[in-house]
């Protein structure tokens, strides 16, 4: 794994572990080597052990020490052995993570878990992504196969979570479109008028943008920073959805713009998951709209001005 | 675009010239990226026998000979009024092009250093007489508006071509293939320069008064941009910023196998069509940038993707200093498609800028001194710069960093610079005496 590959997903490790209270400080990554946690009955991640194990990690590899909050399995392989019981949180984002004893939090984002007869996961099993095998003993407490979960939260499957974010977009258009028209007018005309340069504004800004607060979050001191920029882009993405349906709106019979806007704002979201379900040409299409949508809200200042394209005389 | 009014308008002299156009100038920069750059590398070291540092010093040589035989070419062409002369002009390209045409064949036959530096020189003449005459055809095929979309389509040809189509790394694969390309290109250009047909002369005589229209570049429309004014200089320096640091990074990634192999190298076709793509798109992209902003947003576009590229490259190569098990895989190819979007978008200003900066009466010099500049005294100097670096052995990541640094640096002098132009703008308004409220009487 490059740490262009491994660097993303250690970004979720981050925001997961700020999110959760604890020290992303004192988290240990683990990139290579064998290595089995506890040992002569030192405390290795939270590990107590009641028997002597060992460690066979190269150098720069040590898997946990005292005060680690987390241990991030990034590559190599780490063995928590039948008589350890680990209480900090472990991650899998590559390698190999085998559990022969007891262990708190476990989510795997990448990479392989395994689980023996002996293991018992005693706080919650995530699976965002990798491989997990089970063996018939293990006890999990709790587990959520997340993406799963999300494969199943299609509209259809999920209706009310599908119309609680319909309802919740056409509200917030409504309420703009109410509050201050001018601002959905500005960017609605850079939308239709100036597609191509808003397009190309959103697609560089947006994965810049994306990019640059993933490697601040690396720094840790710009973490929150990087967390709000990332907020940030998500909300330009939703004023953007709204901006699509005040476009929309203008479209129906409504007189009033503020129900226009929430009726079209619902109807952008409907369609644009309708839109998502087209092979290939679907999400292209979808990544296209939102594309557009984000840098005609960057080149008018949030609907603050509008867009004037340079003028070329000849 | 004008180009599809003049489509269907059946102006079909005009839809040639853009043809003629693109064709040349994406053959030129075809020319220079990989048999220039990179054939003559390899024909200094592997065939002459020299070191990597004498070969880099040669290659110094020809950027600054080029530079100089450039400004003469260009001054002399606009004082002898060559620049709108379009006969003139095809007749030295074609002069050029068969002098080229025989360096190319004779290149992989060079053996000894004396030999190399005589084709060095030959060569920078031919280069200099070459670039100011082609960039001077801009103001006779292509009309102002359409400047930025052909500009990015000759990037997005040139770069498809040269990463996408395989040819190796030599200078006899180069030597081949340019040879062949060149040869019918000569004879085509040698019945247009000397109107051996009766419909080419019908063609170029329609095609020699297009300049009174399309003469006048976007920039000069107001007032002509002089070359000794703030409106020349200051994109002069910044391209120049552009290029050297493009060069000085370049240089040393090139000279990295685990960085090139995996990219512009890289045994697998896939990859390098990725990159052949993201060149296509990039252009595309400065393209639609280049006819909707003014030129200070040009280059915060440009300075910003440069030091977002090497922040990439640096972020990586720190991470694997760190966590050496993470160095051993193949680096990723974001950071090559970044490069690529940002070289993309540079290539593109530069040929649309200098044209655009002149007027028919200005255009040899201007794209003389723009493109000699940028293009050709901003390599010497990086090749310089880099060879020192490796003489003190500096390591990559130290000389990366360095590269990132002065990119940021650029824009944020450029952020600093046009803040404060702006201040100063508005300071001189509010100075301005403003009349009195009229009293009202009673």
């Amino acid at each position: 794994m490059t740490p262009t590959e491994i660097i993303p997903l250690l970004l979720v490790v981050l925001l997961l572990l700020a999110g959760s209270g604890a020290e992303p400080e004192t988290m240990e990554v683990v990139f290579e080597g064998d290595h089995t946690l506890g040992g002569n009955g030192s405390v290795d991640v939270g590990a107590t052990t009641r028997g002597a194990s060992s460690g066979s990690g190269s150098a720069g590899a040590r898997a946990g020490s005292a005060g680690t909050s987390a241990l991030v399995v990034g590559g190599g392989s780490v063995t928590v052995p039948a008589d350890t019981n680990v209480t900090a949180p472990l991650f899998v984002v590559g390698g190999d993570l085998r559990i022969e004893g007891q262990v708190g939090d476990v989510r795997v984002l990448a990479g392989n878990l395994t689980l023996t007869d002996s293991a018992i996961v005693a706080g919650q099993l995530d699976v965002l992504g990798g491989q997990v095998s089970m063996a018939d003993g293990a006890l999990v407490a709790r587990q959520s196969d997340v993406v799963g979960e999300l494969q199943d939260q299609t509209p259809t499957r999920s209706p009310a979570g599908f119309l609680l974010q319909v309802g919740a977009l056409a509200l917030v258009g409504g309420l703009i479109a109410r509050r201050n028209p001018a601002l959905l007018a500005n960017v609605g005309d850079s939308v239709t008028n100036h597609a191509a340069v808003s397009g190309v504004v959103g697609s560089i800004a947006g994965l810049a943008l994306l990019v640059l607060f993933v490697y601040m979050a690396f720094t840790l001191v710009l973490l929150p920073l990087s967390v709000v920029g990332l907020a940030v882009e998500f909300g330009i993405v939703v004023y953007s959805y709204v901006v699509f349906g005040y476009l929309i709106g203008r479209q129906l019979p409504v007189e009033r713009v503020d129900l226009a806007s929430a009726a079209g704002a619902g109807l952008f979201v409907v369609g644009l998951e309708l839109l998502g379900r087209v092979p290939l040409l679907g999400t292209f299409g979808q990544a296209l709209l939102v594309a557009i949508g984000f840098g005609a809200v960057l080149i008018t200042y949030f609907g603050l001005t509008e867009f004037e394209p340079a003028e070329i005389p000849g | 675009m004008r180009f599809v009014d003049h489509v269907r308008a059946g102006e079909w002299h005009t839809v040639l010239g853009y043809l003629l156009f693109v064709v040349l100038m994406t053959a030129g920069y075809y020319y220079n990226v990989t048999f220039v750059q990179l054939g003559l590398i390899d024909l200094g070291t592997r065939l002459v026998g020299m070191d990597h540092t004498a070969v880099s010093t040669w290659m110094a040589a020809l950027a600054l000979l080029t530079f100089l035989v450039a400004v003469v070419a260009g001054v002399t062409m606009d004082r002898r009024g060559w620049s709108t002369d379009l006969r003139t002009k095809l007749r030295l390209l074609f002069g050029v092009l068969v002098v080229q045409f025989v360096l190319t064949a004779a290149a992989p036959h060079i053996r000894t250093v004396p030999a190399f530096g005589a084709w060095i020189v030959t060569a920078s003449a031919a280069l200099g007489v070459g670039f100011p005459v082609s960039f001077s055809l801009a103001i006779d095929f292509v009309p102002v508006p359409d400047r930025g979309p052909v500009a990015a389509v000759i990037t997005a040809a040139t770069y498809f071509l040269a990463n996408a189509v395989p040819v190796e790394w030599s200078i006899g694969a180069f030597s081949q293939l340019m040879v062949a390309a060149m040869a019918p290109g000569l004879v085509v250009l040698g019945i247009v320069a000397f109107e051996l047909l009766s419909p080419v002369e019908d063609l170029v005589d329609d095609l020699a008064t297009q300049y009174e229209a399309f003469g006048t570049g976007r920039f000069c429309h107001d007032v002509p941009v002089k070359t000794r004014s703030l409106g020349f200089v200051a994109p002069v320096v910044l391209m120049f910023g552009v290029f050297f640091i493009d060069s000085l990074g370049f240089l040393r990634i090139i000279e990295t196998p685990a960085l090139i192999l995996t990219s512009w190298q890289s045994p697998e076709f896939s990859t390098r069509l990725a990159i052949a793509a993201v060149h296509v798109v990039g252009a595309l992209m400065a393209g639609v940038l280049y006819v909707n902003f003014d030129r200070n947003g040009l280059f915060l576009w440009v300075f910003a993707l440069f030091g977002f590229t090497y922040v990439l490259y640096t972020s990586d190569l720190r991470v694997a200093s760190v966590f050496p098990a993470l160095g051993r895989d193949a680096p990723s190819i974001v950071n090559p498609l970044f490069y690529s979007l940002t070289v993309s978008f540079y290539t593109t200003l530069n040929f649309a800028l200098w044209p655009d900066l002149s007027t028919a009466e200005t255009i040899g010099t201007h794209s003389a001194i723009g493109v000699g500049m940028a293009g050709w005294l901003a390599t010497f100097s990086s090749t310089a710069v880099a060879l020192y670096l490796d003489h003190a052995e500096v390591g990559l990541l130290t000389h990366l960093n360095l590269v990132n640094a002065l990119a940021l640096l650029l824009f944020l002098g450029l952020v600093v610079g046009i803040y404060v132009r702006r201040m100063a703008a508005a300071a001189r308004r509010n100075e301005q005496p403003t009349e009195p409220p009229e009293e009202v009487s009673g």
